[in-house]
């Protein structure tokens, strides 16, 4: 019975005593017959976990537990508070928010979902991080000391010290190597679990339900963009992932999955696997190509052609007032054609869904005391995207990257995705944007998770042939509450114009090869020539 | 740095002593390789080409100079030279090598022409030299005399320095944290998104070598207020006088020291006398 998947999960795990009891089981099927599939499902869903009477749980010694403590108060206080609750002081400012360990609940976990997790799951999380969010690896404490901040979190929760605080773990079986054929049948695998239902079709995040997704502190939370490895908070091995969709992130609204028969589980993990690279290969320069034909932006990606373009980190406008501290973009892609007469500049970027209902503008003011608000839908701000140039490209430096200077200004080619128009400003400060002169012309369409816009604009002399010229991104996700200063930005970044005609190698490799066969021969004809005088014959 | 390749070329140069009847042909091969390995693999963040180019120039020469101080070993290389360009036996080596050396110049000039410019880099001044004063919210802050205003405290009054200790945590964790790292190691969640990269509070060459004074001043005028010598700065430091009192500037003051364990440069006594 291929493709049937359980869900063992629960957010609602907090009524702890009856627990295990009480862990729900749903089954996700399009068969009927619930009630004696259920028996048989619960059956092979714990099959693999290894259930067995454990000695009492390892609390450690009141002086690791001290020195524990100590470490908390210098190093993790600050987010996950002195109460362990997670409400420190920078807490109001992440997302996904620092964890309450008085609650007791982990996401990442060897152990079945509603269980507390294993040491080592802690000592894993510590000294590797959740990448992507506000919970930094920590390379630098050493073996005993995260064991003693793992002893002192235990503390926060009585349930380490109780029955239950040694907990089963799930094992997960060595990995089948990585097969296209897998990865494809993963596809369905991954259909017939609904995954897309928050993951999205695409894996980018932006399924139907990724707008209302919340975790157990009410707070909404963001599915996973499936397409970006290096993001995954459990790791990014194919074991990773399989102990993660095994596991669940608890507190989170990811359930656990028992997806048998267990080639169907690594199928899904392949298929995830096979949505992106390792890393994000993070580019400092695009190339833009020439074309003797103008691009035409209705054919979209298509006029740019296949490969990956360049893809630049965006982060948080966290320099001027409207700070953004968690922007709802975390990078963006560039290509880009030019012709004779015009330049054409294809973005795109993920996005858990599309606001086109609303306005937005880059010189929208952003009250300096508004609260920092969560993910909500709204209808007041739409997405939004930028590029800038600077106006002159002067030797002596760049503008400021926040929308220029006054001895620099920039220009700014502006996209509101709910109108879909194109505007251009100049700016001389983020406080200081007026309009400018050519509009560019832009044509955006959103698809499975992903905004793709095309600008257009005439050809001035700032785009040269075989020139670098200085370019930055804004990018605004209306979802996110973002529009003026709240934004995602880039630094300065490079477009490089690709000569129209590039000069054929042969002649200067013909050129260098000759003159060292030259100099070659002049060299050993010389040593001859002097060899053969100074000896006599 | 890589230890392991370090250690390697290490290993390979003892190795190379204990060759028998190596000549010194043999050694500058040996030393040019070593250096050159440790050059392109051994560094890291690996050196950009220009500058490996530059260190290979100068090794090349150095190890000529070396050769040249000794007439016997260069005697002896001249005369292997002559040699292998004048007899009979190595008429094919040379024949090869005349004709492998064009080759390979065609080649690199290949990957030099199709690879592309590189974009510009930017240099940048690590650490700016400070103006004398700056205004901060009408008060005038002398930064050569005057010292961190609570920093007294720390002997004089350890609760009261405590406290602001304590608030400058608190604004670290609220306004810094996002690039310079729960650790102040550099690594915050945006680190990655600016260039230059934040600075690394923990690193020896940081607040370690600077007075109070010029933290105050970078954390109170930033990017923004840097000098318009040796620009481009493209700092993304903001300018924290817009959001931050002047206590709270002095205080994260104060933190950054005191969670590092680092201690401020200690200010030259102008009066002359011991320094205490």
């Amino acid at each position: 019975m291929g493709g049937v998947g359980t869900i063992r999960n629960n957010t609602d795990i907090a009524i702890r005593p009856a627990r295990r009891e009480r862990r729900a089981v749903m089954r996700f099927s399009r068969w009927g017959a619930m009630s004696c599939a259920l028996g048989a499902c619960l059956c092979i869903a714990l099959l693999p976990l290894t259930v067995s009477a454990q000695p009492a749980p390892d609390l450690g010694t009141d002086e690791q537990r001290e020195a524990g403590r100590l470490l908390y108060m210098d190093k993790c206080a600050q987010c996950h508070g002195e109460t362990g609750k997670g409400d420190g002081v920078a807490a109001p400012f992440m997302r996904p928010m620092p964890r309450d360990f008085t609650a007791g609940i982990y996401k990442v976990r060897t152990t079945p979902s509603g269980q507390l997790p294993t040491d080592d799951d802690l000592v894993r999380v510590i000294r590797d991080g959740m990448p992507y969010t506000g919970m930094p690896a920590w390379p630098q404490l050493n073996d005993d000391e995260i064991r003693n901040l793992v002893y002192y979190i235990k503390t926060f929760n009585d349930d380490f010290s109780g029955p239950y605080g040694v907990p089963d773990v799930v094992e997960i079986p060595d990995p089948p190597s990585f097969s296209e054929a897998s990865a494809e049948r993963g596809r369905v695998v991954y259909e017939e679990n609904q995954c897309f239902d928050c993951h999205g079709m695409a894996g980018r995040g932006d399924g139907p339900s990724a707008v209302t997704l919340q975790e157990q502190w009410g707070n909404h939370i963001r599915p996973a963009d499936l397409t970006k490895r290096w993001t995954f908070i459990g790791g990014n091995t194919r074991e990773d992932i399989y102990r993660t969709f095994t596991t669940g992130l608890d507190g989170s609204p990811m359930p656990s999955y028992s997806i048998t028969p267990i080639e169907d589980s690594w199928a899904l993990v392949d298929y995830v696997y096979s949505l992106s690279q390792d890393e994000p290969d993070y580019a400092t320069s695009a190339t833009a190509q020439y074309a003797n034909d103008p691009v035409d932006p209705v054919q979209g990606r298509a006029a740019f052609g296949e490969e990956r373009g360049a893809y630049f980190p965006v982060v948080g406008q966290v320099i001027e007032s409207g700070r953004s501290f968690m922007p709802g973009v975390d990078g963006i892609e560039m290509k880009a054609r030019y012709n004779a007469d015009e330049i054409a500049i294809l973005l795109s970027w993920h996005d858990m869904s599309a606001e086109t209902m609303g306005s937005n503008a880059p010189d929208m003011e952003v009250p300096p005391t508004e609260q920092v608000v969560r993910d909500t839908v709204t209808s007041i701000w739409s997405d939004a995207v930028a590029i800038q140039f600077p106006q002159e490209l002067a030797p002596g430096g760049l503008p400021y990257f926040l929308f220029g200077d006054a001895r620099q200004p920039v220009d700014l080619w502006f996209a509101d995705l709910a109108s879909g128009e194109g505007r251009s400003y100049v700016g001389r400060g983020s406080g200081n944007l007026l309009a400018g002169e050519t509009s560019p012309s832009v044509r955006a369409t959103y698809e499975d998770g992903a905004w793709t816009a095309v600008f257009t604009m005439p050809r001035d002399e700032r785009f040269a042939e075989d020139t670098f010229v200085p370019i930055a991104f804004s990018v605004w996700d209306g979802f996110n509450d973002e529009r003026g200063n709240r934004r995602g930005v880039t630094g300065w970044y490079y477009m490089y114009l690709e000569p129209s005609e590039r000069p054929s190698p042969v002649m200067p490799m013909l050129r260098a090869a000759g003159l060292t066969l030259l100099v070659l021969l002049s060299i050993v004809g010389l040593v001859r020539f002097r060899h053969r005088t100074s000896v006599p014959a | 740095m890589n230890i392991i390749i370090l250690l390697v070329v290490c290993a390979g140069l003892v190795a190379l002593r204990f060759v028998p009847k190596i000549n010194i042909l043999g050694w500058l091969a040996g030393w040019w390789i070593a250096v050159f390995v440790f050059l392109r693999w051994g560094i890291d963040p690996p050196l950009p080409t220009s500058i490996q180019g530059m260190f290979v120039a100068i090794l090349t020469l150095a190890l000529l100079a070396y050769l040249s101080a000794n007439s016997a070993h260069f005697r002896f290389v001249l005369d292997r030279f002559v040699a292998f360009t004048t007899q009979k036996k190595y008429t094919i080596p040379l024949l090869a090598v005349i004709a492998v050396l064009p080759c390979l110049v065609a080649l690199r000039v290949y990957f030099d022409v199709t690879e592309g410019p590189a974009p510009p880099l930017s240099s940048r001044t690590i650490h700016p030299p400070p103006p004398t004063s700056i205004e901060v919210a009408g008060n005038t802050i002398d930064l050569v005399n005057d010292d961190n205003p609570y920093r007294a405290l720390e002997t004089e009054d350890p609760a009261a320095f405590e406290e602001h200790v304590e608030n400058g945590r608190r604004v670290y964790y609220e306004n810094c944290v996002y690039c310079h790292g729960d650790d102040m190691a550099g690594d915050g969640l945006f680190a990655h998104g600016f260039d230059p990269i934040p600075a690394n509070f923990q690193d020896a060459t940081t607040i370690a070598m600077l007075q109070e004074g010029y933290i105050f001043w970078r954390i109170a005028k930033g990017g923004p207020g840097l000098p318009s010598e040796s620009t481009p700065w493209l700092s993304a430091m903001p300018a924290w006088e817009d959001f931050l009192s002047e206590e709270d500037m002095w205080d994260v003051t104060l933190f950054l020291y005191d969670f590092t364990g680092h201690r401020p440069r200690a200010r030259e006594d102008h009066g002359g006398g011991g320094d205490h």
